[in-house]
């Protein structure tokens, strides 16, 4: 049985990071659009750079919201830390995209593309997850699946690694390519960062 | 015939001051002063005593060694792009005669110096006839060393200079021009990058035969291609695109999905399965590499 509380809580919390969760999937979308699309991606970059700072928005608004706050509606310290991990996820996908520019890639590599599809897709059930946070319920799934795709994306980064340290590969290439693997490896981690925060939410709430 | 060289007793080094009288000693600027400002050496040998000094002298004029203590596979060898590749064929025993056969025929471009032990004047007169540039025999000097390697550049360098260019390639409504570096249309030029340029240049040198996208990037970018890697794919994008603008009654280019490329001059309709602006095997449409 759900808890009587007799404080009333600030519900504009679920709205935030409902926001958040919306920002994460979008930036994950263009940044996959934009491997694709590469070298061709047009204003993607620019559309991923306004996603991060949206992102960095959506924090100061959370962090804001806490500190002003008496009676939150989950503990301070996790929405600190989902607010801190939703945050992350849209900077590494900003700085792998970032990076494609800067270091002046030629073409996408078939695992990097796997990658951003992984990303995608782990930003999908979070953002889904997040969507249904306020009545911390049946999201157990999601978690689950934000798990099994932080393992597939171990594995293609492993994979994507030994592809380049093969003899013979220009060594630009693998040191331009190992730190973009190395950002969208992050992003993923982070989205299991956030998973593992929610499940903890959701277990004290219910 | 396998090779034999007896190596084990052979000093692999000689000072040039510990001959005295028979050899002038080498004074003056001994620096090489011809050949590339920065060249590139592949020293491949497993006398660590021999490679250490040599490496050291190399180092000392300016060029760099990069060390294999053994053999790569030839077409990892040629991925390296090493203006020249001094080895002790004797390391490679009965192998010797066909890896060295092999690494002149794959990389012409590269100089290829053998540093072994005593032989035969049949086995040097074999190794040069497979193609090595010079022959040395240990022990020797470094300084020798660097100056037949720098002698080997030199010749190439003058070979290249008076050379003809390629001559020009006219396929369809297409001519391709190496002593231009462009392609042209009509008389129109196309506009290609360098890169794009060499591939065109690559595939129409071999037009009607399938060319690997793995072989494609090894001879442009000039390395070995990285799993998954979609630059052949976008290159060949980007040409494509710059033909049709081009030239819209013709197909140059064909994928053969899970291959490579092939070069062939069509007129547009007489390849069915290849639609104008086709781009199936591009990074935009693919999911994973055929």
């Amino acid at each position: 049985m759900a808890r009587l509380s007799l404080v009333p809580k600030d519900r504009e919390f679920f709205n935030l990071f409902d926001e958040a969760g919306t920002n994460i999937l979008q930036s994950a979308q263009l940044l996959d659009q934009l491997m694709r699309k590469w070298p061709d991606a047009g204003g993607l970059g620019r559309e991923i750079l306004i996603c991060e700072q949206e992102g960095d928005r959506i924090t100061h608004d959370i962090i804001h919201r806490l500190n002003s706050t008496s009676v939150t509606p989950i503990d301070r310290e996790d929405i600190f830390a989902l607010a801190s991990a939703l945050d992350d996820i849209v900077d590494f996908t900003e700085e792998a995209a970032d990076f494609m520019g800067l270091y002046n890639i030629e073409a996408p590599m078939e695992q990097a593309l796997q990658l951003t599809g992984v990303l995608e897709d782990a930003c999908r059930n979070i953002a889904q997850a997040l969507n249904r946070l306020k009545g911390f319920q049946e999201l157990n799934h999601y978690f689950v699946e934000v798990n099994r795709l932080e393992n597939e994306g171990d594995r293609i980064t492993r994979e994507a690694l030994a592809s380049l340290f093969r003899g013979g590969i220009d060594p630009m290439v693998v040191i331009k390519w190992k730190d973009i693997f190395d950002r969208l490896e992050e992003a993923i981690d982070a989205c299991e960062h956030v998973a593992n925060i929610l499940e903890g939410i959701v277990v004290k709430h219910t | 015939m396998a090779f034999t060289v007896t190596q084990g007793a052979a000093l692999h080094l000689l000072s040039v001051e510990s001959a005295p009288g028979s050899v002038p000693a080498i004074t003056g600027d001994a620096t090489p002063s011809a050949g590339p400002a920065a060249a590139r050496l592949a020293i491949i040998d497993s006398d660590s005593g021999f490679v250490r000094v040599l490496s050291k002298r190399i180092g000392a004029v300016g060029w760099r060694a990069q060390v294999l203590g053994s053999p790569p596979p030839p077409e990892e060898l040629r991925a390296m792009r090493q203006h020249a590749i001094v080895i002790d064929v004797a390391m490679l025993g009965a192998e010797a005669w066909s890896y060295l056969g092999r690494i002149c025929a794959i990389s012409p471009s590269q100089a290829v110096v053998v540093c072994t032990g005593p032989t035969s004047v049949a086995q040097r007169v074999r190794g040069l006839r497979l193609g090595a540039d010079d022959w040395v025999t240990k022990p020797c000097h470094p300084e020798e060393v660097l100056a037949r390697v720098e002698a080997a550049l030199r010749a190439r360098q003058a070979g290249a200079s008076v050379a003809e260019p390629p001559e020009p390639v006219v396929a369809g409504e297409l001519e391709i021009r190496p002593d231009m570096f462009e392609a042209f249309v009509g008389g129109r030029a196309l506009g290609l990058t360098r890169r794009e340029f060499e591939l065109i240049q690559l595939l129409s040198a071999s037009a009607g035969r399938v060319i690997p996208r793995e072989r494609i990037y090894e001879r442009v970018w000039g390395y070995a291609m990285a799993h998954g890697d979609r630059s052949v794919d976008v290159f060949v994008r980007k040409l494509r695109k710059k033909l049709e603008a081009a030239s819209p009654g013709w197909r140059y280019l064909h994928t053969h999905f899970g291959v490579g490329y092939r070069f062939d001059a069509q007129e547009a309709g007489d390849d069915p399965g290849e639609e104008p602006g086709d781009e199936r095997e591009s990074a935009q449409g693919s999911a994973s590499l055929p």
